[in-house]
């Protein structure tokens, strides 16, 4: 990453593509994380939009969006996106100036990028689609009141489950099984490793995963004050990897060499919260701080 | 029939409130309506449910437009949203506003038709249990067992320790509102005059490339003004801000700060949403967080 134009957060791009009076929540990750993928990605992108919480950015007449923006079903965001990279790559074979191609960008929440559009996204990859996947993982179906969705993390409670007992899909696993030309994880409260890794994504042609954690105020039960230090403490207590894959390999990008403990991260959510009251779980938070253990032991590239 | 609205914002448990009575008057033999009004429903954004009751089958349909008893869980939201708030109240309604200011000073400052009371609280974060309770003992036609129970059974995922919670805080409000027990009174049926007419347009069935709906400009939602959401504000001390212009701008999701070419921040106060993240993030500690209630949106 020594070639990236974001070297210090000085760097960052200081104009913003998204505009104000958007019906996301207050301290919306999401949005934050969206913020900063525009702003380095520019006006030159359209979105595909996976129905979603984000189905309500562009509610017309209203857009926040400098560029177009196309809304999908849950499952089909990137077919979406095939039509409207071929119709793109027809237009430039037609003789529009090269400078008016468009970054074609899918825009999917965790439910539909790791449920009910998996299935259309790993054909995209498969078939080699020129596009950048753009996930904001709040680990449930947030813009229906936050029921469990394939993402939802162990021991979580959402609207439909109390105490869940299964892990996390792992959407990076799967999305580099099939061998994209890139993917990485993101968080908005670290800006410049995002900065990189989005410049970096935009530069490459094919198949891009750009997997983002999305602290939810709402449907994680935690003051939207607190977004940016939720996510500071996934990523420091190692439950939130910021990694990358290219060239058949994964790097870890920015790793946590004294981990804090799980519960510091847990303890601040409600949807934990019965982890910790009336009593404390000892052997649900051992499995996850396990969990989380066997993984950085297992990572050897950092 | 009773008919009865509640109107807070996201997160105060309106939909809550409304489940609780209406679950309440339902176990009391009741035929029963309750409803969110359903759009964006978004922490902090103005949201209402309503519920309707009666001994009958309901036939009405639809957001109750000729309340009995209109419930305000913060009385901020009479400041921007009184327009939808007041909507069909007459002499025979009764607003219950959950704030410290007086009922009189409502009174006067609304010039409402109806009776207005007054509901003070300490916890406005679960204000919806306490709207159920008031609302519970207002409308009069339930007993006391009737609304902990609803309440327990509303509240049971949330564990024993949210129930016993929801519990002292409607026990709090039921007692309050015992001066005016059962003061809300059932209006007629409503006669077919007093139904206003749908608010529709008739759209002509255009082509299809005229008919699909595309906006030919970017960056149009800066017309909505969702600075209206905030409760509290956040304001910069340009003394104490170190201009490091970052961190307050990047993280803020809302594109709400902008940062002058010297490094110097400003928030849009149109788009701000409240949400704080500037002031718990701000290294030097130069933006504090100030009520909006007393500043004119």
């Amino acid at each position: 990453m020594t070639d990236s134009s974001f070297a210090h957060l000085k760097n960052l791009p200081k104009a913003r593509q998204l505009a104000g009076g958007t019906p996301m929540c207050a301290g919306c990750g999401g949005l934050q994380v969206l913020h900063q993928v525009l702003d380095i990605l520019g006006e030159n992108t359209v979105l595909i939009n996976a129905a979603g919480c984000m189905t309500l950015l562009a509610n017309y007449p209203y857009t926040p969006l400098r560029g177009s923006w196309l809304y999908t079903a849950m499952a089909s965001a990137p077919a979406g996106a095939q039509g409207v990279r071929d119709a793109l790559d027809i237009l430039l074979e037609r003789g529009l100036p090269k400078e008016q191609d468009l970054t074609v960008v899918v825009l999917s929440g965790d439910g539909a990028a790791g449920g009910i559009g998996l299935s259309a996204a790993s054909a995209a990859i498969e078939r080699g689609l020129d596009f950048i996947y753009l996930v904001y993982d709040n680990e449930g179906y947030g813009n229906t009141g936050q029921q469990q969705s394939a993402s939802t993390p162990h021991g979580a409670r959402t609207a439909t489950c109390r105490d869940l007992r299964r892990w996390k899909k792992d959407l990076f696993a799967i999305w580099t099984a099939h061998l994209p030309t890139y993917a990485a994880t993101l968080i908005g409260c670290e800006p410049l490793d995002l900065a990189r890794k989005v410049e970096k994504a935009a530069t490459m042609k094919g198949p891009r995963l750009l997997l983002a954690l999305a602290p939810c105020p709402t449907g994680w039960d935690f003051d939207p004050a607190e977004t940016t230090e939720i996510g500071r403490l996934a990523v420091r207590s190692g439950i939130w990897p910021l990694k990358e894959y290219a060239d058949g390999r994964v790097t870890h990008t920015r790793a946590p060499h004294d981990r804090l403990p799980v519960e510091d991260y847990l303890s601040r959510q409600g949807r934990f919260r019965h982890l910790f009251e009336p009593q404390r779980d000892a052997v649900q938070l051992g499995e996850i701080q396990a969990a989380v253990d066997t993984y950085w032991n297992e990572i050897r590239d950092y | 029939m009773f008919r009865i609205r509640f109107h807070g914002r996201g997160g105060q448990g309106m939909k809550t409130a409304s489940r609780i009575l209406g679950s309440a008057f339902f176990h009391a033999g009741y035929e029963v309506q309750d409803a969110p009004h359903y759009g964006a429903e978004r922490r902090g954004a103005p949201v209402s449910a309503y519920v309707r009751a009666d001994r009958r089958p309901i036939d009405e349909r639809g957001i109750i437009r000729c309340p009995d008893l209109v419930v305000v869980a913060d009385e901020s939201l009479l400041a921007i949203a009184a327009r939808s708030i007041l909507a069909g109240i007459d002499r025979h309604s009764i607003l219950l506003i959950v704030g410290h200011e007086a009922a009189m000073v409502w009174q006067e400052r609304l010039n409402v038709p109806g009776t207005v009371l007054t509901l003070p609280t300490d916890a406005p974060r679960f204000s919806g249990v306490a709207c159920a309770g008031a609302a519970a003992r207002l409308v009069g036609a339930l007993g006391h067992d009737a609304m902990t129970e609803a309440i327990g059974a509303e509240l049971a995922g949330f564990g024993d320790k949210a129930v016993a919670e929801g519990l002292t805080l409607a026990e709090a409000a039921w007692q309050a509102m015992a001066p005016h027990a059962g003061c809300v009174s059932e209006a007629d049926e409503l006669p077919a005059s007093r139904h206003a007419p749908p608010e529709w347009i008739d759209l002509p069935a255009d082509p299809v490339d005229a008919a699909t709906p595309a906006i030919h400009a970017g960056a149009t939602s800066a017309a909505l003004n969702t600075g209206l959401w905030r409760t509290l504000r956040p304001v910069i001390d340009h003394e104490r801000c170190n201009r490091c212009w970052w961190i307050c701008s990047e993280f803020c999701p809302d594109s709400a700060i902008t940062v002058a070419a010297d490094g110097t921040p400003q928030i849009d106060y149109e788009h701000c949403k409240g949400c704080l993240i500037c002031v718990a993030q701000c290294p030097p500690h130069a933006i504090r967080a100030v009520p909006e209630q007393g500043v004119t949106p």
